[in-house]
């Protein structure tokens, strides 16, 4: 297990890295990744848009370019603040306070979750995954974009004492396990490093 | 958070649904209050309009 897979780590680590995060992220995750993900998706009249992990609120910028509110639920109140700032906390987007593993919302609910740079830290990506689908619409399209499991041994040993990689394999293990159906990957990164990010999308069975 | 948003909210832990008690209100908003789980009683206070769902292990007081 990762050091920052145990929730109060993550929490501890994201007290402070919220101070910067938003300087350091585009650098693994950009805006032009952010649309070539929100291209993989349908997005209904009036949809139910879940961003789980939102943090800061990047992720849920490029939502909002798609649909008028967005529901987002992050367990650090850190940076939350941030997101708040862009969005006011009475505007388009409701904000939770809440656990990824363990969701507030009711069965059935949202026509897209997404959730990008959460899973890794995950404890048990597959019940996270469950619960995904619990609150998703029959037929409804989940979105995760994790970190892709790198090619090198020196890289593997670091990334796997620090958090949850995994390649597209696991990828589909996981998301079948917990019940998707037509699950896609995607690698993506910026042009120094194409296959930094893997993007998993998937749907809910109808019945 | 609105009044209405009740209806897709449920408890974290069983799932049942939550009951709004004390709130105060700005217009249609719910600024502060405590949702209230109908089948376990646990207790999820709104802040500033935000509700706090975390799970009890996992709120700011709980040692890390």
């Amino acid at each position: 297990m990762g050091i920052l897979e145990n929730k109060a780590r993550a929490r501890l680590f994201y007290k402070y890295l919220s101070k910067v995060y938003d300087q350091i992220n585009p650098f693994i995750w950009n805006e032009e990744m952010r649309a070539e993900a929100l291209s993989l998706l349908e997005f209904p009249d009036d949809a139910m848009v879940l961003d789980v992990g939102c943090g800061t609120g990047f992720a849920t910028e490029g939502l909002l370019e798609h649909v008028d509110e967005v529901y987002a639920l992050d367990q650090s109140e850190h940076q939350l603040e941030k997101a708040y700032e862009k969005f006011g906390k009475r505007g388009p987007v409701h904000f939770h306070v809440g656990d990824a593993e363990r969701l507030p919302f009711a069965t059935n609910t949202f026509d897209v979750v997404w959730s990008s740079g959460s899973i890794e830290y995950w404890p048990d990506p597959v019940r996270t995954l469950r619960e995904f689908r619990r609150v998703s619409k029959p037929g409804g399209q989940v979105l995760v974009v994790g970190p892709n499991y790198p090619d090198h041994t020196i890289t593997q040993k670091l990334a796997d004492a620090i958090m949850l990689f995994y390649d597209e394999y696991e990828a589909d293990r996981m998301f079948k396990t917990a019940g998707f159906e037509d699950v896609k990957h995607m690698f993506q990164g910026p042009s120094y490093e194409p296959d930094v990010a893997i993007t998993t999308v998937a749907r809910a069975p109808e019945n | 958070m609105k009044e209405s948003l009740l209806e897709i909210l449920c408890c974290p832990l069983d799932k049942h649904d939550l009951e709004l008690e004390d709130a105060e209100y700005d217009g249609d908003e719910v600024i502060s209050g405590t949702l209230v789980c109908s089948e376990c009683g646990e207790r999820y206070a709104i802040e500033d309009g935000i509700p706090n769902l975390l799970p009890p292990d996992m709120r700011e007081e709980t040692p890390a």
